[in-house]
């Protein structure tokens, strides 16, 4: 039988009736067509799913919607502000940290995540935000690249 | 003679990548992200055996079950032999693949397949389809299987997939013998795996005209409608295929899996869209490895370094199928009799089949097993003769001119001044004599070189076709057939389009990856997407170019001749204020429609070469055996960078994956049963960005004659050489000698130990 929840997405209070044992990630890209959440493992090995669960990061393939309920969730898609991209973004593409880009909605939101407590990381905090990302295009040097121009460019 | 740069204002800039903003918000869909009203969800049962044959599928409780909408057994689809990968590689075309067959050659070969209302229900209905097996003796090992009563997996002589590739030349006997030492070792590597983020993934949409769309993330669009076309028995101008955005492929996507066949079979039968995604676990298992080879190898040479002869063996593991593997036999024995000069050569390939699981192309494409062997031997001679191992390398570098391994000259060849200026940037005087140091953590630093063909010339011959159509308002839309796994192509496509137009790159839309659109492509694969569709597009913009100069000479009062255009204007050379903008050449006029100016272009060139020379430094704490990379210097010869950055983000994209293949990446099989024993990223170790090494890449821009504005291939020379640089450095730093792949801590041990103790391996 499926459950009521209550999830609040980028910002919006959405109403999702789920089976049990459906996964965040699921809910998200086959419910309500999020679909810049990837699934690249689905056993949180990867990190292509990750989205912001009350601000902190978690691969939403690991989790259940049902676990969700009534949490704050932000996805890539809710990075945008009228019409602009963020910051994060806007770099990642300056500097060419998009190759195929799979793994590039959650490696963001990664990189968010961290500058929003720390806004001035050194190279070694972020590569260890970002360590839970796998990346099989860049050698993560550009996206580390990208992630330190914000920091610097925010100072 | 170097080629002097052409100037340029588009090719040259680190331009933002056409598709990044789409990519960066989430908004670029994959093909799992497409959803169709009335999708079904289909899943494929696996075989549990590594060799058995098929007596009897019961589908009927499968069938039964609530939601269950068809299922496919090897009796329900159309039995045409295909090879797998639809390359038109002469020659190298193996057809031993079926849709569906009777008999399991690796243990994950796909026996059955469902298509229900959900994947949970076609999850649930793989468990009620039973399979009844006849199992069958198996092997893995390929020179096992080409002994004398091994079992026979496709009936072949000696399990081989092709007859052994012969690379003669010169006299072997006369080298040998004139040589002062000869050195002999045998190499082994792993079984890596491509690992790009987004597991197989495809489409399909029976179209109320008869016609089938078709979703996959393939790097090759038109050799999936073709292949589709020959083995489903549809004519090809039912078939559309779309690959608008993939995530990574690195060679592998070139195949086509049982997915894209059943994917279509099933939408056929159901009359409904039908999505088909591999999980992660079949991405590994029935997806398409780099082929673990081994490599006997056999040279002599002279007291100042000369080589005077090559003998080796290429034996590649190719698993239950062909795939690309005799292509790959190919490339790896024409690479391994390549590299250095050497007089005389004989080389024999063999490629066999095993049961494990499939391996197919993967950047390099048997050029990394090739150079691994030959540059960690080189590194021994050089040990041997006391000679520093650059100069051994200059000593038999190719210079321009030189004959590659395809028969024809290299162009441009930059080789020397690759080894020159990464041993500078590596400070390679600080190098030391092997195992010198003292204390437990040892450092070392090695070097290794490699060249590689941005094309399959002249297996293949190449060829790409694009279109540049001037709109209403003077913005451009580019039409190529080149299909982009990932790695930029559109953007560079389109920057040597704006280039030889004079047009402004962010006018260009650039239209790919979909085969009612675009005109023929062979398809993303070896390194030629810059090379052969880059230069279909300059040559396509040129001819829209001359199209716009004829308009706009009458209005200008100039000859066409004297007109030069850049930023999306025409200008009279010598006469600045005659000028007129592409959007008011073409623009309607009243009672007058817009012009149409069109250009349109192949492109078939024969190959050319690029070359690399990479430095690595170590870190080898022989307590734990542990190999820690610190630093990689790359440089490339690469002839033209079009995008520095992006390519600068294939090296480090390549640099990955091989430092991942020297110490890490290999999935081995369970010598019993043929199981796979790692197939998920806990157990198959990717690099993560705390472990990726410092990199600095550079390029030598000497430009090229045949590719656009001086531009060689990239994609593959980035992982050629990565790994015997590790190597070697490895070997630099500890003076021990890692020949079977992966380098990981516990041989790295065990070879210190046998070291110590004096005993061989």
């Amino acid at each position: 039988m499926k459950h009521i929840i209550h999830l609040i997405v980028n910002e919006e209070a959405r109403e999702v009736a789920v089976e049990p044992w459906w996964t965040l990630l699921d809910v998200l890209r086959d419910q309500l067509e999020l679909t810049g959440a990837k699934k690249g493992c689905d056993r949180g090995d990867c990190g292509a799913c990750t989205v912001l669960l009350d601000g902190k990061p978690i691969v939403s393939c690991t989790m259940l919607a049902v676990q969700a309920s009534g949490r704050h969730i932000t996805t890539i898609e809710g990075l945008m502000r009228d019409g602009h991209p963020h910051p994060i973004q806007q770099a990642f593409v300056a500097v060419g940290a998009v190759q195929c880009g799979f793994c590039t909605p959650g490696m963001i939101l990664s990189a968010k995540a961290l500058l929003d407590v720390s806004p001035h990381p050194t190279e070694d905090q972020v590569r260890e935000a970002i360590a839970g990302n796998l990346c099989r295009c860049t050698g993560y040097a550009k996206i580390v690249e990208a992630v330190m121009a914000v920091a610097g460019g925010a100072q | 003679m170097r080629a002097q740069a052409p100037q340029t204002t588009v090719v040259g800039q680190r331009l933002p990548r056409v598709d990044g903003i789409e990519k960066a918000t989430g908004v670029a869909r994959y093909t799992a992200d497409i959803r169709l009203p009335g999708m079904l969800h289909a899943r494929i049962k696996r075989s549990i055996h590594a060799h058995a044959r098929i007596l009897r599928v019961d589908a009927s409780p499968a069938e039964r079950l609530p939601g269950v909408k068809a299922v496919l057994t090897w009796e329900d689809v159309p039995h045409v032999p295909h090879a797998g990968q639809p390359h038109p590689r002469a020659g190298s075309l193996v057809r031993d693949q079926f849709i569906l067959a009777d008999k399991a050659r690796f243990l994950g070969d796909g026996v059955a397949a469902v298509a229900a209302v959900s994947e949970d229900v076609a999850e649930e209905a793989l468990d009620l389809i039973a399979v009844e097996y006849e199992t069958l003796p198996a092997v893995f090992d390929p020179e096992e299987a080409m002994r004398p009563g091994a079992p026979s997996i496709h009936g072949t002589e000696r399990n081989l997939v092709i007859p052994p590739v012969i690379i003669e030349s010169g006299d072997i006997e006369a080298g040998f013998a004139e040589a002062d030492y000869i050195f002999e070792d045998r190499y082994v590597t792993s079984r890596a795996v491509p690992a790009f983020m987004e597991p197989y993934a495809c489409v399909c949409r029976p179209e109320p005209d008869g016609r089938l769309t078709v979703w996959s993330s393939t790097q090759a669009p038109f050799m999936v409608r073709g292949t589709l076309s020959e083995v489903l028995g549809i004519p090809m101008s039912r078939i559309r295929v779309i690959a608008e955005h993939m995530g990574g492929g690195f060679g592998a996507k070139q195949d086509l899996y049982q997915l894209e066949y059943l994917c279509a079979l099933l939408a056929l039968r159901t009359g409904r869209p039908v999505k088909m995604e591999y999980t992660r676990e079949e991405t590994f298992v029935a997806g398409r490895s780099r082929h673990p080879v081994i490599i006997e190898l056999k040279q002599g040479v002279k007291k100042d370094g000369m080589l005077t002869a090559r003998q080796a063996r290429f034996i590649a593991n190719s698993g239950g199928y062909g795939s690309h593997g005799p292509g790959i036999t190919w490339v790896g024995s024409a690479a391994l009799g390549s590299l250095h000069k050497c007089p005389s050569v004989r080389i024999e390939g063999l490629c066999v089949y095993t049961n494990a699981p499939i391996a197919g192309a993967f950047r390099g494409y048997g050029a990394p097993q090739a150079y691994f062997a030959l540059e960690s031997q080189m590194d021994t001679i050089a040990e041997a003769l006391s000679m520093d191992p650059i100069e051994l390398r200059l000593k038999n570098a190719f210079q321009p001119g030189d004959i590659g391994m395809a028969g024809t000259p290299f162009l441009s060849c930059e080789l020397t001044a690759c080894l020159r200026k990464g041993a500078s940037l590596i400070g390679w005087e600080r190098r030391r004599p092997a195992g010198s140091q003292p204390g437990a953590v040892k450092r070392g630093i090695g070097v290794a070189t490699e060249l590689h063909s941005a094309t399959a010339y002249p297996e293949t011959r190449e060829t790409a076709n694009a279109m540049v159509v001037i709109n209403e308002d003077g913005t451009v839309q580019l039409r190529v057939g080149a299909a982009d796994l990932g790695t930029g192509a559109k953007t560079v496509v389109a920057q040597v389009a704006a280039e030889e137009l004079g047009g402004r790159f962010e006018d260009i839309r650039v239209v790919a990856g979909d085969t009612d659109s675009v005109p023929y492509d062979l398809g993303a694969y070896a390194s030629r997407t810059t090379f052969v569709s880059g230069g279909a597009a300059k040559k396509a913009a040129a001819r829209a170019k001359e199209q716009l100069f004829a308009l706009a000479a009458p209005r200008l009062d100039v000859p066409a001749e004297e007109l030069e255009s850049r930023g999306g204007m025409i200008y009279a050379r010598g006469a600045p204020d005659k000028t007129i903008s592409f959007g008011e050449v073409v623009q309607p006029a009243l009672g007058q429609p817009a012009p149409v100016v069109m250009g349109q272009a192949g492109f078939a060139p024969r190959n050319d070469y690029s070359f690399a020379a990479q430095f690595a430094e170590v870190e080898v704490d022989i307590e734990t055996g542990q190999t820690r990379v610190l630093r990689v210097v790359a440089v490339h010869d690469i002839g033209r960078a079009i995008n520095p950055a992006a390519a600068e983000g294939q090296v480090e994209g390549g640099l990955h994956q091989g430092i991942g293949y020297a110490l890490l990446e290999d999935m081995p099989v369970d010598a019993r049963t043929g199981q796979a024993l790692n197939p998920n990223f806990v157990d198959y170790k990717l690099l993560t960005a705390q472990d990726m090494p410092e990199i600095e890449v550079a390029f030598i821009e000497a430009g090229d004659p045949l590719g656009p504005f001086g531009a060689k291939g990239v994609a593959e020379d980035a992982v050629c050489p990565t790994v015997p640089a590790i190597i070697n450095a490895i070997y630099n730093a500890t003076g021990v000698r890692i020949k079977e792949l992966p380098a990981s801590a516990e041989k790295v041990l065990a070879a210190l130990r046998e070291k110590a103790t004096g005993l061989t391996r």
